[in-house]
């Protein structure tokens, strides 16, 4: 059984109940203060968001940390590293189309390079031959960018369940990706069916991130005052980062971070995954 | 990651270091510059924890424009606040920053700063800056926002990777206040409840 259609289903009502109750916000007896708060946070759905991010932060402490605490234990850093390296070449020829679809054809080129001299002379990837020795880093992209660069407004904010914060216009990306990414496609798309290994590839992607925030996150929590409020001020100031770096021109790609190094959109990323990504203290760097 | 946080602190910690520069400085870049040589000195000289954290908190006092950055943080509750709040915030806002900051300091290992540009804008100046890590690894950019008070340069925002620090904190306090029924004086006393806690260790 294939359960990738099902998870992009379960995203898509998501995004759809997201959009209807951003509709209905409760009315409130000082409409105008409200309304003005309301445009800065953007998240009539906050009561739920909360509750959602509660949850997430229980699966987080309990499940995805200790897992990644155990994963950087036993994995040397460079083996991590490497594991890194190749799960974002598997990446490469989605952020080839986001670059191409944004107009960016010399990142759309850099990526091409990229992907063919590290899926060959770089071990299918496990080698990031094109950014240690040619000069041609990795860059950042998704289709929630490319929407954002063509335009479309992020809409309200969005706790995912296990999945972390988004925007009904960060989970379209998502959703285009889960259908468009050519390496889902080939390992599902054959009378094997091989759902699990997307699967598995998503859980080392957010095992993998996650291995690498865990004191950076937990700092940002203890020091905070309302977690919640600046992992998503967080999340929307990175977003909004990137996207401006797209526009930008005669810059060089922000090499330095990724938002999501998992590949198939949302039924891959494991909680909190998107959330650590998104941090601003976040860097890609081996420690 | 824990390295992002780590080169914030750094990079406010520079940024807390150097009075004597910033005053009367003609050349924003300049003095950035000299900040980051000025932080590696002290950076590197095996301060305890402790030192670092006391010489922090009184540079930050120093070399920030803490009331303005204060103000902007609280955002239009500012004009909602008493004087006698306007005042105490100020100076838990001071603290906070010292505590969340300093925390990270220690972890400090090897990262050098770079200029790589200025310009003026309205305010006073934006330094582009880098922080190049001794491992090789891709160097995060932050940028510096400066403001011209007759003539000395403080500063008023850093933007690490395009995320500013003033701005995550205005939004993360209008929550606090916002779910404290608009009051300044809940925020005022979950900021006294935070640093309160931390000077007692």
């Amino acid at each position: 059984m294939n359960l990738r259609p099902l998870c992009l289903v379960f995203s898509n009502l998501l995004l759809l109940l997201a959009l209807m109750l951003s509709g209905c916000a409760t009315p409130s007896n000082n409409p105008q203060a409200e309304a003005a708060e309301a445009e800065d946070f953007n998240d009539p759905l906050e009561d739920i968001n909360r509750k959602i991010f509660d949850f997430n932060q229980v699966v987080d402490r309990n499940v995805l940390v200790p897992v990644a605490k155990a994963y950087r234990t036993v994995l040397p850093d460079p083996v991590r590293d490497s594991l890194r390296d190749f799960l974002r070449n598997l990446r490469e020829p989605l952020i080839f189309a986001s670059d191409a679809l944004q107009g960016e054809f010399e990142r759309a080129g850099q990526t091409f390079a990229r992907f063919t001299l590290n899926s060959t002379l770089g071990m299918a990837g496990f080698i990031d031959v094109a950014g240690r020795w040619g000069e041609l880093p990795y860059h950042e992209d998704d289709f929630g960018l490319t929407l954002g660069v063509w335009g479309v407004p992020e809409g309200p904010y969005v706790v995912v369940p296990v999945l972390g914060p988004s925007t009904p216009r960060d989970l379209g990306g998502q959703v285009a990706e889960g259908f468009g990414d050519p390496f889902t496609r080939l390992v599902t798309g054959n009378p094997y069916n091989l759902y699990w290994i997307p699967v598995l590839r998503g859980g080392v992607s957010g095992i993998d991130q996650r291995s690498r925030y865990i004191e950076t996150l937990a700092d940002i929590e203890r020091t905070s005052l309302d977690f919640y409020a600046t992992i998503r001020s967080l999340y929307r100031q990175r977003r909004a980062a990137l996207i401006r770096h797209e526009k930008e021109q005669n810059l060089p790609p922000p090499a330095s971070f990724s938002r999501n190094d998992s590949p198939v959109g949302p039924v891959n990323r494991l909680p909190q995954a998107a959330m650590v990504v998104e941090m601003p203290t976040v860097s890609e760097v081996s420690r | 990651m824990m390295r992002r946080v780590v080169l914030t602190a750094f990079v406010f910690f520079v940024g807390a270091l150097a009075p004597t520069i910033l005053a009367g400085a003609a050349d924003p870049a300049a003095v950035i510059n000299n900040l980051g040589n000025r932080a590696l000195e002290v950076l590197g000289k095996n301060a305890t924890p402790g030192q670092r954290v006391a010489r922090f908190h009184e540079l930050f006092r120093e070399d920030f424009d803490v009331p303005g950055i204060a103000r902007f943080v609280l955002g239009r509750y500012w004009k909602t606040a008493t004087a006698q709040q306007q005042e105490e915030f100020i100076k838990l806002f001071e603290d906070y920053i010292a505590l969340v900051y300093s925390s990270q300091l220690s972890a400090y290992s090897g990262e050098t700063l770079k200029v790589t540009g200025s310009r003026a804008d309205q305010e006073g100046a934006i330094v582009a800056s880098e922080i190049i890590r001794p491992t090789g690894a891709p160097p995060v950019k932050v940028e510096w926002h400066l403001t011209d008070q007759h003539g000395t340069y403080k500063i008023r925002d850093v933007a690490v990777d395009g995320i500013s620090m003033a701005v995550t904190q205005r939004s993360e306090f209008a929550s606090v206040i916002q779910r404290n029924g608009g009051q300044v004086q809940g925020l005022i006393a979950m900021l006294r409840e935070k640093t309160g806690s931390a000077s007692g260790r």
